[in-house]
């Protein structure tokens, strides 16, 4: 058996790695780990991994990233050899690849005018796409050369756009997260980017999700729940079971009200995915408001038929035989008509939820409904299907956003911090 | 207690269990943490703790959790009836310092769950159970009792365990639990076991169920489990009674018709059981060419 000071060392340093990748290990947490590895030595490598897993991490989340931490440093020697190999090739290939970038950024002579964080997200794309600029570049090298003033903000702009349709991808991509937790894979992977085989574990993860949510607001409801105030009846009557002595004091419970929700849910063409999973997710959250109304809206708008929605399997169908699918995306119009319905659907206590990539026909008028709607309903909250990072780029996101909240929803995770604000 | 040791005991109780759950009881054990279990509905986390009280000899103190459990359902309360008697006779008998002192004594303490678990003169298996339907407020109580194994009561003051409990703590994940909590726990997460550890369970609970048709409804339920679509999986004791359900009406074949029949056992959602007819399909009865007597051919 090892020194008991060697384990403590390793141990330590295993913690600190841990806390690195974002667990909340403390000294109390370590001192455990030895006294088990002390107990069980180091023989049984999986018994060991179990019984530390067992002291260091909390949730099942954590016990993942336990997992793939103590894969990679309790390895066995040739392991660690060539995992050292592999990371240096890596870092030579990065290297590589900076020095490359820094070649190939350069216009007459001087760098182009591009951030650190652009120049490294050049260096990670692919060969073929730097290929791509390279010759864009050499195709104009002359004219720059001729007329710098011209060409040379023509050509910064096309890199610069490449750059940023790069580092969106990535951002899509989910990092490649999937392979390691596939739940976490469908949480941060964008909603149109399911596959249809996907769909069912999706719902499930709303399903949880949901659950979870309806769990923490019913937990913050009851906790907003208490007046203070003395409720006399409820006290003497209490106090009848001790002799009229008032033991037992009873406060009032302030009822709580929640809010009607109405839903104006894009449903053009290629929103459809997007608007029955954020329909899912509403139907799941009981806990969110008393009553809700759905309409659905491309050019014209209807109210859906609260049976489609409790089947949501029959959801696409219907919306398919409704008339409003596949056309383009009047936004104002919809508001109007919604303001204008008798009897209004949107008061004071209501949270009128739109869920749509802002892309209408006529702005003008689509940002006029959305003052008004905004002056009727108690609470205005716009889902935006397209990520944030875009919306700088989109004069229709920041007209739209300029007026009323707007929150992101591209993602499940998105949603699910969007739908906690609901309440 | 060691590993081998617990194994041993959990073997005395025909408790079926796996490496995982064994080295992470004995870990708890050892360290004297409580543990915290979670896992889907009906993967058999309260069972742990039962079995743990069976294994260990010790006596099993549950606590029940639900919204709105405070300190009177889940610590002490004072028998107020007994003290408002107390005060009416002992009013000229006893000067009132005495009085009072008296009035809060152990005799009119009631002890609830927490408490009897502290102040037992043996050390019990002590199991909170679904502690994420609790308030935090109570989380928070909890806190003291699981890590410095004492309780305060204003009235008496601080109260020290006199034996060392055993903790299990059980949760669906119905909401997040604070980290503090968390914290002071060791963890497990149950998943549903797999074929051949469900097979262990029928024929170690149901040693008179034909094994042909134990073989059958594990692979029913496994894949009942693995569809997707199923809103709600079947859980062990649902297994079980499926199991049970169909050895009652003499079944020894898993028939697409004993499927239909014995549905409600296993699946408990009308589109679960709607689902059901496929799976029935294909555990239609097929030939077993070789002479294993029905073995798992998964």
């Amino acid at each position: 058996m090892l020194d008991p000071e060697v384990y403590l060392i390793k141990l330590s340093a295993f913690s600190r790695m841990l806390r690195l990748e974002g667990l909340a290990v403390g000294t109390a947490e370590t001192a455990d780990a030895c006294r088990i590895l002390l107990s069980l030595g180091f023989e049984d490598r999986d018994r060991v991994k179990t019984a530390l897993r067992t002291v260091y991490a909390k949730s099942r989340e954590e016990q993942r990233i336990f997992d793939r931490t103590f894969d990679g440093f309790f390895l066995p020697e040739e392991a660690m050899r060539r995992q050292a190999m592999e990371h240096a090739r890596r870092e030579s290939e990065i290297e590589q690849g900076r020095m490359e970038a820094e070649r190939d950024l350069q216009l007459n002579g001087r760098p182009l005018d591009l951030s650190h964080e652009q120049r490294e997200v050049y260096a990670a794309m692919s060969e073929e796409a730097r290929a791509g600029l390279r010759a864009f570049m050499e195709r104009y090298r002359e004219s720059a050369e001729r007329n710098p003033d011209l060409y040379n903000n023509f050509i910064h702009s096309v890199f610069a756009r490449s750059i940023m349709e790069q580092q969106m991808m990535m951002e899509d991509a989910a990092l490649g997260c999937e392979e390691l937790d596939p739940d976490a894979g469908l949480m941060f992977r964008d909603v149109s980017s399911f596959q249809d085989a996907e769909i069912p574990r999706a719902i499930e993860l709303i399903r949880r999700i949901a659950q979870q949510i309806n769990g923490e607001l019913s937990a913050k409801r009851r906790r907003n729940a208490l007046s203070g105030a003395l409720d006399f009846r409820r006290t003497i009557r209490r106090g009848l079971e001790t002799g009229g002595s008032l033991y037992h004091l009873c406060y009032h419970r302030r009822r709580q009200r929640r809010r009607n929700l109405v839903l104006l849910c894009d449903v053009s063409g290629s929103m459809l995915q997007f608007s029955e999973f954020v329909l899912r997710f509403m139907q799941s959250l009981n806990s969110v408001s008393d009553s809700s109304r759905c309409f659905l809206f491309s050019e014209e708008m209807i109210e859906a038929d609260p049976f489609s929605l409790q089947n949501m399997d029959r959801f696409r169908s219907y919306v398919r035989e409704s008339g409003v699918y596949g056309k383009g995306t009047n936004l104002g119009a919809a508001l109007e008509a919604l303001c204008e319905l008798k009897p209004a659907p949107l008061g004071a206590a209501t949270t009128l939820l739109i869920l749509s990539d802002t892309k209408t026909i006529d702005q003008p008028r689509a940002t006029r409904a959305l003052l008004e709607a905004k002056r009727m309903a108690g609470q205005l909250i716009f889902l935006n299907p397209i990520p944030e990072s875009r919306w700088p780029y989109l004069r229709s996101t920041q007209s739209v956003a300029s007026v009323c909240t707007m929150l992101s929803c591209n993602t499940l995770h998105a949603l699910r911090d969007a739908c906690k604000r609901l309440a | 207690m060691n590993l081998e040791q617990l194994k041993a005991k959990m073997d005395e109780v025909h408790y079926i269990y796996d490496d995982t759950l064994a080295t992470v009881l004995t870990v708890a054990l050892q360290l004297g943490r409580p543990l915290l279990i979670e896992g889907a509905a009906g993967v058999g986390k309260t069972e742990v703790a039962k079995v743990m009280a069976h294994a260990l000899g010790r006596e099993l103190v549950r606590l029940q959790c639900y919204e709105g459990l405070d300190e009177g359902k889940a610590l002490y309360e004072w028998n107020y009836q007994k003290q408002l008697l107390s005060i009416q006779i002992n009013a000229g008998a006893q000067s009132r310092d005495e009085l009072t002192r008296d009035l809060f004594s152990d005799e009119y303490l009631l002890e609830r769950p927490l408490l009897k678990s502290i102040r037992s003169e043996e050390s019990v298996v002590l199991l909170i159970d679904e502690i994420d339907k609790a308030d935090e407020e109570f989380e928070a109580f909890l806190l003291e009792l699981l890590s410095e194994m004492q309780v305060s009561i204003p009235e008496v003051g601080t109260i020290r365990a006199r034996s060392i409990p055993f903790v299990v703590l059980t949760s669906n994940r119905a909401r997040p639990l604070s980290e503090a909590l968390r914290r002071r726990c060791a963890y497990l997460y149950i998943e549903y076991p797999d074929l051949e550890k469900e097979l262990a369970i029928l024929r170690a609970k149901l040693p008179h169920v034909d094994d042909r048709l134990c073989v059958q409804v594990a692979l029913a339920v496994k894949k009942l489990r693995d569809n997707e679509a199923i809103l709600k999986k079947p859980s062990i004791a649902e297994t079980l009674d499926w199991a049970a359900a169909l050895d009652a009406l003499g079944v020894r074949e898993l028939t697409p018709d004993a499927l239909r029949q014995t549905a409600g056992f296993v699946l408990k959602n009308p589109e679960d059981v709607r689902l059901i007819q496929s799976v029935a399909e294909d555990e239609a009865p097929h030939d077993h060419t070789c002479s294993c007597g029905g073995h798992c051919h998964a």
